[in-house]
């Protein structure tokens, strides 16, 4: 459950930066609503390479690492 | 059914023990600053007192051999220093304190918020969202600090072609943007959804019982929220574990920006 949240609120607060900073642009500039459209877009994909970026480190973290032998070796003890 | 009825919202309302006054304002209510002694704060209090009473009652032998309180203490020490070194680097380690303090605080906020009746101070955003802002801000400055505008190489990846390096600059900025938000969101959240449920299945049990027949199907609700109180206890360790986690992973682009 706790990854899955991660990953949910990863992807939500991209999402939130990308309407905020499109809100900005566009209340200082004359460019409604384009501001906002295109930045929503890109907080999406900020938001996907978020998720991309959490998937990767799970996945290392649970990793076999490298130094594990193959195989138990008995004949040491 | 019950005369009161059962909000699970309740728990989390903040009462004021004693006014400190008002700052700034024109006397209107609702205008100025307005500081009070609240119970959030009181639990605030109680959490760093304890975490400070025990570490230096128990350090406070310095037995080689460690009793268990003792023990205890060095754990905690030595599951952090090894956390920060791993993945945030040797560099890293003079950020430790830091880490440790964070990590301690939620750690025994979350625990304290699994007492009946207790208030859980880390179920207010507002708490969150300071703590992220202090990791956030303590990134930034020190990466600008060490690295100089080479800090910013952190929003340019290598090897992209030029023709799409300023979208995905943009991307890397908002994503950059969005750790705090989701480094506070996250804990909060968690403990948040954590007590509601717990406090639903709770009164569940009550409207069930004095529902007359249907009283033995509160066995249901009682037994999930046994469970519900187990997986919070869980929550509760893991979610102080990833605050800290993330913390060490941000400060690791600041000693190392660039990918």
């Amino acid at each position: 459950m706790s990854r899955g949240f991660r990953l949910a609120s990863e992807f939500v607060a991209a999402i939130i930066v990308g309407a905020g900073l499109g809100l900005l642009v566009d209340y200082f500039l004359p460019t409604r609503p384009w501001g906002l459209i295109a930045l929503v877009l890109l907080g999406f994909a900020a938001g996907v390479l978020n998720v991309i970026r959490a998937t990767a480190e799970m996945n290392a973290e649970s990793a076999v690492p490298k130094d594990t032998p193959a195989l138990p070796d008995d004949e040491d003890e | 059914m019950s005369e009161k009825p059962i909000e699970p919202i309740h728990q989390f309302q903040i009462h004021e023990y004693f006014s400190l006054g008002t700052f700034g304002g024109d006397g209107t209510p609702g205008s100025g600053i307005h500081l009070a002694f609240t119970n959030s704060a009181l639990f605030m209090l109680l959490t760093v007192g304890a975490i400070g009473l025990y570490l230096i009652w128990s350090t406070n032998a310095r037995a080689i051999i460690p009793g268990k309180a003792q023990l205890l203490s060095e754990m905690l020490y030595e599951f952090i220093h090894g956390m920060v070194k791993t993945t945030a680097g040797h560099e890293a380690m003079k950020f430790f304190p830091l880490v440790f303090s964070l990590f301690m605080f939620i750690l025994v906020a979350n625990m304290f918020g699994m007492f009946p009746y207790f208030f859980t101070v880390t179920s207010h955003l507002i708490v969150t969202v300071a703590m992220a802002l202090i990791v956030f801000l303590t990134v930034v400055i020190y990466g600008f600090m060490k690295n100089g505008p080479k800090f910013l190489k952190l929003f340019v990846p290598s090897g992209v072609p030029i023709y799409i390096l300023p979208l995905v600059t943009i991307i890397e900025v908002i994503s950059f943007l969005s750790r705090p938000i989701s480094h506070s969101l996250r804990l909060f959240g968690n403990i948040l959804a954590g007590h509601i449920v717990l406090k639903v299945f709770g009164g569940m049990v009550v409207a069930l019982l004095s529902a007359g027949a249907w009283g033995i199907a509160a066995v249901l609700p009682f037994g999930m929220a046994v469970a519900l109180t187990g997986l919070e206890f869980l929550v509760a360790g893991l979610q102080a574990f990833v605050f800290a986690v993330l913390t060490c992973v941000y400060l690791h682009d600041a000693i190392h920006p660039g990918h």
